[in-house]
């Protein structure tokens, strides 16, 4: 799930200054789940905008509305009806979704509301952790199911360093070092083989825009080039 | 039957009303995991120091979120009704005459014609709910007979001892019927959906949730 | 097509899920007051103009609510008739607020997974053109 954490409101005051309108746009995938976007975290911020605009005599009006999610574009039009009435969007979506209502909106200007900060997992309400930075060569069979990109401080593929005291990272000690829970696993699953042979070093995919074209969806999407006939 | 009434069937209501409940909270623990994380220990941060500005709009964006700010209406209408529920028949002075007479113990009773006001206004939150449930088309949606007789049992006690009260029809028929529908609403309690007034407490103080009321020891089962 | 309109439903199966979580369905029921405080809660009640079928607490007992009354015993005509009432009224984003605490999206979980179960899967519109999706459309009229 992707975590998104609201901006300060200062911040965002700071983004929503220009504007006399603002439609602040809500998501109900991932930042609803992690309290960081969705219909109340909407509500709430445009609560918060309303007050501190009395207070300091801005003259300025908010409205919310929240979608299913921002990333499919059908959801984006329900929202169709509504921008003309206003200076400028404010989205509460995360990073992709807020490009994706740009991009229907182009002539609008579009405000980030929330940071997005990492592919994490939900540990309970509140508490969010990362666990994934999409790098694009997935490891996990190998690793016994721990990350070495997202959960060692220096992605190491070939761990530990030397670093580790007490099983903790040298860069932070309340962190566990991934590679000696990496061990721990394997060895309980009696794979521990897995990490005595070297990895190879990666081509770091997640440098470049990703992209991903399924196979099966390739014919909608692409043109084959025709050959040209060869003469015999 | 008024003896039976006013004897065995009020002890058999009273221990049926306590068990139940306890029976109720004990199956609402049993099924309940332990919540499998614990609290991670971290140095403490001390949070920024919020302007008086910031505190008031923090304390108008608590209300607005809660309940009283959502439907503030139900809110209102509903703490009175339930707050009578309590007060209307445990500081009744017929109530606490007759337990004096049983026990020689009594609660204290509050004058004869508040009670009878906020009877009168408890009965008519009743109706408030009657009107809401049939409509009010979000509630409409789920309503079944069930909801209907519910109402009616919690209602009936308190419009028969009002009667009784003010002695309107045969005194020793609606008495009566006043004890056998206390009798019944109390049964009711821990077995019908009535117990909501258990489960509200049980499970949002036990249940760690975004709306539970503290951090909440367990989690239903599979949630970890 | 899919959900393989005449084949019979595995009631056991119906069954041995209901069973196994026969203490929360139960108990949620029972704590259930229909007091509708759920639905101002779902951004997709709101959305729809108040549409009571959006409503938390609609959803799931129309669902789940219904198949445990029932112990079990539907048909697969009714499992399709109200699929929309848990895939398409609701995204699972877990914020619906009850005031005693039910685990209202654990609830429609539940039912998507018996449903699923019985071959009755949410169908969704973005799939326009691909095999299984003979049933979609397409909202934006593309």
């Amino acid at each position: 799930m992707v975590i998104a954490e609201v901006k300060p409101l200062a911040e965002i005051m700071e983004l929503i200054k220009p504007y006399k309108k603002v439609l602040n746009t809500g998501c109900g995938g991932c930042v609803a789940v992690c309290l960081g976007g969705g219909q109340k975290e909407v509500d709430t911020l445009n609560t918060r905008i309303e007050l501190t605009c009395r207070e300091r005599n801005i003259p300025l009006e908010i409205g919310g509305f929240t979608v299913e999610r921002q990333c499919d574009m059908q959801f984006n039009a329900e929202f169709d009806r509504m921008v003309g009435g206003y200076d400028a969007l404010m989205s509460m979506a995360c990073g992709a979704g807020i490009q994706f209502l740009a991009e229907r909106f182009p002539a609008k200007p579009v405000l980030p509301a929330v940071n997005t900060v990492f592919v994490g997992v939900n540990k309970e309400i509140g508490w969010y952790e990362e666990r994934c930075q999409s790098c694009g060569d997935c490891v996990l069979g190998v690793t016994g199911g721990i990350c070495p990109v997202t959960m060692c401080a220096k992605s190491l593929f070939n761990g530990p360093c030397g670093g580790p005291q007490d099983g903790h990272c040298e860069v932070d000690k309340d962190t566990p070092c991934a590679w000696i829970q990496i061990h721990d696993r394997l060895k309980a699953q009696g794979r521990l083989e897995n990490i005595l042979k070297v990895f190879p070093a990666r081509e770091w995919q997640n440098q470049v825009q990703g992209k991903l074209l399924l196979e099966e969806y390739r014919g909608r999407y692409v043109k084959e080039e025709k050959q040209s006939p060869v003469k015999k | 039957m008024y003896e039976l009434a006013r004897g065995p069937l009020m002890w058999a209501a009273t221990i049926i009303f306590f068990a139940g409940i306890l029976y109720r909270c004990v199956q609402l623990y049993l099924l309940t995991g332990k919540k499998e994380h614990a609290l991670f220990y971290a140095a403490p941060v001390k949070p920024r120091e919020r302007t008086p500005e910031e505190r008031k709009i923090d304390m108008i964006v608590a209300v607005r979120n809660s309940l009283l700010g959502t439907h503030p209406i139900m809110a209102i209408v509903s703490t009175i009704f339930h707050a009578f529920i309590f007060v209307i028949p445990l500081f009744l002075l017929g109530h606490n005459l007759l337990l004096y007479e049983s026990w020689g113990i009594s609660l204290f009773s509050l004058p004869e014609w508040l009670i009878d006001a906020l009877t009168a206004v408890f009965v008519l939150i009743g109706l408030f709910f009657l009107l809401r449930r049939m409509i009010v088309p979000q509630v409409r949606i789920i309503s079944t007979y069930y909801d209907y007789l519910v109402l009616a049992i919690t209602v009936a006690p308190f419009l028969t001892g009002f009667f009784a009260y003010h002695q309107w029809f045969d005194y020793r028929s609606v008495i009566t019927i006043h004890m056998l529908v206390g009798e019944l609403m109390l049964i009711a309690i821990p077995f019908t959906k009535i117990g909501h007034m258990i489960f509200f407490f049980f499970v949002r103080i036990l249940i760690g949730s975004e709306y539970s009321f503290w951090r909440g020891s367990r989690a239903w089962p599979g949630k970890g | 097509m899919f959900s393989g309109h005449n084949k019979p439903l595995d009631t056991e199966k119906i069954k041995a899920t209901l069973e196994q979580n026969r203490g929360k369905i139960k108990l949620s029921q029972a704590a259930c007051a229909s007091c509708s405080l759920c639905a101002e809660s779902c951004f997709l009640y709101r959305g729809n103009n108040h549409d009571p079928r959006y409503m938390p607490s609609y959803k799931w007992l129309s669902s789940l609510g219904k198949i445990y009354k029932k112990r079990g015993n539907v048909d697969r005509a009714f499992l399709e008739q109200t699929r929309e009432n848990i895939w398409k009224n609701c995204v699972l984003c877990m914020r619906c607020y009850c005031p005693f605490g039910i685990d209202i999206p654990g609830l429609i979980g539940l039912a998507r997974s018996i449903y699923r179960s019985q071959g009755v899967y949410g169908i969704y519109p973005y799939t326009v053109g691909a095999p299984e999706a003979e049933n979609a459309h397409d909202p934006d009229g593309k």
